[in-house]
């Protein structure tokens, strides 16, 4: 007899628990009470099973690359050349001495630092402001992720076309401000705000929806009973929300920090195509690594490269995990 | 007569063995292009080789240039790349130095070492111990076009003939707007894109200095860089930019559509490109009048060719009946419907390209260069890419500073760097020419 609680869901819970319990019936019954069993028996063979189809494929198509790309870091490998020599670390000692991948560092740390400060602050403000507004929110929501997955490439093309200095309208726009025509890809010390203004614009609505989540899991009562205490909107975002939203703004950052550390199709579109529509040429380390592998074809430099790259992002990721510690001394996730 | 009569049965019994021998051969004949352009000439030589060889498909793939290239670079060595290699000049070496190139068939081993059918020049850079090792197929070859109507407007006769000229043309021909911003270059630099930047400043560089900045070396694959030797010529190449870029006698700007582009929209009067510019701007630019002449000249009178060769690969399963099909595409309807459909020059000489320049008389300049223009091509190399490149990132940086203006020691300065950044990256590459 299975007792009654009045709740129509906790009640069929409890049936199919007892129903557990109880022998099933038949052929087939049999069979399912032998397969649970079983997986209670092997519980680790099933596991095994069930997993390892997945972990094979990881390992071929993500941790077999990686080491491969660490294996000919150490030599001087040309896909077209015979001699493939082993140069030790000959590919890491010429990363110091190399100065284009020395400004594509330089270049990638300013855009990245620019870009996750711009997109976080934006997006935790117009989560915010979302939030004030909880009903047409989910509007706004959608509108801001269509860049999200709108592809890079024809994103980086459109954007292309609204830096022109002279046709574009971007520029047509700020001249009715007075602003005068700025060659926004042209001009060295334009073209890294411009690279940072399609990023902001294609990855704000992600930041804006993942904060949004963490937002609504704020309790009411936390933020009613500050309210009734005398707190401000400023306090109340000081104190309660910010603290609240702590895990959600590591991951966020380190998110963003990957994501931007990462950047490359924004920058080779719309540097590209340099005959008719000259750019400058923004140096990125991922545009590095891409031309030393497959323009240069140096593979064993670009491994090098890229091991760099891994390390560094390695220890930025670190950095940021170190400063979101709180007080107890453990990561706050 | 009975003699005679026996020979004449046996050469037809022979000509239909071997028809008989192509009939019997199977299989498939892959073609991969980097210059799209060309198709259809491949598509016409593609009809005639399915008559003689009815059994054998062709498959002809295009790509854009740098993927083309990174695929041939991945599955040539591995054995699984197209039958036919249409290879541009600066990446020959790879497959040549990698032991990817079939032996070439004796009878186009003679046109190619022929004179009277290929210039020396062409033959130079596909030669390796004595042997051809593909046949040189066109060429991009440079020349100077200008806007009638802007040289017309400026009270300017015809175009410019010395490398002086350019730069004073350029300025008269400037066109700017009330506010003193550009609306028109005089002339379309090359300012991005550091390794055809480095090909284009080099048009300039050959008639001051009498070589290119890099010439093939002492041993076939190897570079001797000239830059320091011309130093002086180096500097004054980089200072006519500079001061066309900045100040009062500003001629170009980066704002500014550039290339085949801005000249085929009117943004620019002159610039120099290859001959695929015609077609081009005819298609691109109707209404824009324009005429080509040979590059000015200075102390040197030189026009910049880059080459097409067409090699078999040394994997291939039927090499002979893709040797066979790069016979079928020296036919004279297949290169005239290069010169006229892409705009880049075949080069061979004992063939007429009357009817094509019937129809467009700008070819003539490039496919019959004047006498006294030498034709050069650059010194193909395994580290091509990686020193036009680098070197063009120096030059190209140079071309923003405008404390360069009037600055020679600076100027020689920056092309001292460009030299030691070539040499660095040759030795590098173990094919560094003193």
């Amino acid at each position: 007899m299975i007792p009654k609680s009045g709740n129509r869901f906790s009640d069929k819970i409890m049936r199919k628990e007892n129903s557990d319990e109880a022998p099933p019936r038949g052929a087939l019954a049999a069979r399912y009470v032998d397969f649970r069993d079983s997986i209670k028996r092997d519980h680790l063979l099933w596991v095994v099973l069930a997993l390892g189809p997945i972990f094979a494929l990881f390992c071929i198509i993500r941790v077999y690359p990686i080491l491969e790309t660490i294996r000919l870091s150490f030599y001087r490998y040309h896909p077209t050349q015979r001699n493939r020599p082993f140069v030790g670390l000959d590919n890491y000692w010429r990363l110091l001495e190399d100065d284009s991948f020395r400004t594509a560092l330089t270049n990638t740390l300013q855009f990245c630092v620019m870009a996750v400060i711009i997109t976080l602050t934006l997006a935790f403000l117009v989560a915010v402001l979302l939030r004030s507004i909880e009903k047409a929110a989910p509007v706004y929501e959608l509108l801001l992720y269509i860049p999200v997955v709108t592809p890079w490439v024809p994103a980086s093309v459109i954007w292309k076309w609204i830096f022109d200095p002279i046709h574009g309208i971007l520029n047509y726009g700020l001249s009715f401000l007075g602003i005068p025509k700025l060659a926004w890809l042209q001009d060295e010390h334009v073209i890294i705000y411009a690279i940072v203004l399609v990023s902001v614009w294609k990855m704000l609505g992600y930041f804006v929806v993942v904060y949004g989540v963490g937002l609504r899991n704020i309790p009411d009562e936390l933020l009613e009973a500050a309210e009734l205490d005398g707190a401000t909107a400023w306090q109340r975002l000081i104190y309660i929300v910010i603290p609240m939203m702590k895990p959600i703004i590591l991951f966020t950052v380190i998110i963003a920090t990957i994501i931007f550390f990462n950047v490359f199709a924004p920058v080779y579109v719309l540097t590209a195509s340099a005959q008719g529509a000259p750019a400058y040429d923004f140096k990125v380390v991922i545009g590095e690594i891409y031309q030393n592998a497959f323009v240069f074809y140096r593979m064993g430099y670009a491994g090098a490269q890229s091991v760099a790259l891994l390390i560094f992002v390695l220890m930025l990721v670190m950095i940021q995990f170190a400063l979101f510690r709180d007080r107890r001394g453990r990561a706050d996730v | 007569m009975l003699r005679r009569l026996l020979i004449a049965a046996a050469c037809l019994l022979l000509s239909v063995q071997l028809g008989a021998a192509q009939n019997t051969v199977k299989g498939k004949i892959s073609i991969w292009l980097g210059y799209p352009e060309t198709l259809e000439a491949f598509k016409l030589g593609q009809v005639e080789f399915r008559k003689k060889y009815p059994n054998v498909e062709v498959e002809i793939l295009t790509f854009e240039l740098r993927e083309f290239e990174a695929k041939l670079a991945v599955s040539v060595p591995a054995g699984s790349g197209p039958d036919i290699l249409a290879l541009h000049d600066f990446i020959f070496p790879r497959y040549y130095e990698g032991g990817n190139l079939a032996e070439m068939p004796a009878d186009l081993a003679k046109d190619v070492n022929d004179p009277k059918i290929i210039d020396p020049v062409f033959r130079d850079v596909l030669t390796r111990d004595g042997k051809p090792w593909g046949m040189p197929w066109w060429s991009g070859r440079n020349g100077l076009f200008y806007n009638i109507d802007h040289l017309k407007a400026a009270g300017l006769d015809g175009p410019p003939k010395t490398y002086a000229e350019v730069w004073q043309y350029a300025e008269k021909l400037t066109q700017k707007n009330e506010k003193g911003e550009l609306t028109r270059a005089g002339i379309s630099l090359r300012l991005t894109g550091p390794s055809g930047g480095t090909q284009k400043f080099g048009y300039f560089y050959y008639q001051l200095a009498g070589e290119q900045m890099f010439e093939p070396g002492k041993k076939p694959g190897t570079v001797r860089v000239t830059i320091a030797q011309h130093i002086d010529a180096a500097a004054r190449v980089l200072l006519d930019h500079v001061e066309h870029l900045h100040g009062p006698k500003k001629s170009d700007d980066w704002a500014l559509k550039h290339d085949a582009q801005g000249f085929a929209s009117g943004a620019a009067a002159m610039f120099m490109r290859e001959s695929w510019v015609i077609p081009f701007v005819k298609k691109n630019g109707p209404d824009i009048k324009f005429g080509v002449v040979p590059v000015p000249h200075d102390k040197a009178w030189g026009a910049f060719n880059n080459l097409e060769i067409l090699s078999v690969n040394k994997d291939s399963k039927l090499q002979a009946a893709a040797w066979d099909f790069i016979r079928i595409l020296q036919d004279q309807a297949i290169v005239n419907n290069v010169l006229e459909g892409s705009g880049w020059v075949p080069i061979r000489h004992d063939r007429d390209y009357g009817a094509v320049l019937a129809k467009e008389p700008r070819f003539a300049e490039m496919t019959t260069p004047p006498a006294g223009l030498t034709l050069y091509i650059e010194a193909p190399n395994v580290a091509y890419e990686e020193m036009t490149t680098r070197v063009g990132e120096v030059i190209q940086n140079a071309f923003r500073d405008a404390s360069l203006v009037g600055n020679l020691d600076g100027a020689k300065k920056v092309m001292m760097k460009a030299h030691e950044t070539a040499v660095k990256i040759l030795k590098d590459n173990g094919n560094y020419s003193e």
